[in-house]
């Protein structure tokens, strides 16, 4: 692991961040994809690794709209601890399965995520 | 005596409105919730992917109360499945804190540009690059 690796990871960052930022698209979604076809991780570790992006990303998220009087932190937390037994049974599944079926199923979720928003921009402009 | 009954629930009133989150959630919150936090342990992505629009269509939230509610709900969605795989060993932390410095920093960048820019033309663009990188994915074993 050497300091220009990790200078080039949190470029990466960036770019994610604004992207998720101007498109509402969530970081973990394009940060699967470069860590496994850019840096040859695992599918698994890349999931993992990206999980790890997503919650600070997010508490930094929910503390700006709490500070702009955006929804309701303490319903959205609630909300999420059922998600978050769900996300534990999901990620153990995750470790059942092949990498290699993970990937085909996140392939699908990215395509349809990348055709919604072809279809929203299209839809704008008509 | 229906006067007595009406000033002890005046009374008790403060306590029972106050903590309005604390009332049971709503089953189609659960169900929502359920499906974002399988998706996002399953996938290593948050789950607004599917949370925002099920918020939106199913449980008739407007799209700004949909992102906040979706966001804070990431925070303990993301915690479990940062736990279930960081004991099966599979998280790179060191990646992972990089990434993150990077992206919470982005995420500000973004949201300050978002005002000046054809989100169209963007979204058009984005979506074609994320397609190639779908199928990229689909095809590589």
């Amino acid at each position: 692991m050497t300091v220009a690796l990790l200078a080039g990871l949190a470029l990466f960052g960036v770019g994610t961040g604004v992207a998720a930022g101007l498109l509402g698209v969530g970081g973990g979604i394009l940060i699967v994809p470069f860590l496994t076809l850019a840096l040859g991780l695992s599918q698994h570790t890349a999931e993992a690794t990206s999980l790890v992006v997503v919650l600070p990303t997010a508490v930094v998220a929910s503390l700006e709209l709490r500070r702009r009087g955006v929804g309701n932190l303490g319903t959205a937390l609630r909300f999420g601890a059922v998600g978050a037994v769900a996300a534990a049974c999901g990620a153990l599944l995750a470790l059942l399965l092949p990498g290699s079926t993970l990937r085909l199923v996140f392939a699908l979720l990215l395509g349809l995520v990348g055709l919604r928003l072809v279809r929203d921009g299209v839809r704008d402009r008509a | 005596m229906v006067e007595a009954v009406a000033d002890a629930a005046a009374t008790a009133s403060p306590a029972r409105n106050r903590p309005r989150a604390l009332r049971p959630l709503d089953p189609q919150l659960v169900a929502i919730g359920l499906a974002g936090g399988l998706l996002s342990g399953l996938l290593g992505v948050g789950g607004g992917v599917v949370m925002v629009p099920l918020l939106v269509l199913w449980a008739g939230y407007d799209q700004r109360d949909a992102h906040a509610t979706s966001i804070g709900a990431i925070i303990p969605i993301s915690i479990a499945g940062i736990l279930t795989f960081g004991i099966a060993g599979r998280v790179h932390w060191l990646d992972a804190a990089a990434l993150a410095v990077g992206a919470v920093v982005g995420a500000r960048v973004g949201a300050a540009w978002l005002a000046r820019i054809d989100q169209r033309l963007l979204r058009i663009v984005f979506g074609c690059f994320l397609l190639v990188v779908a199928v990229t994915m689909g095809i590589r074993r």
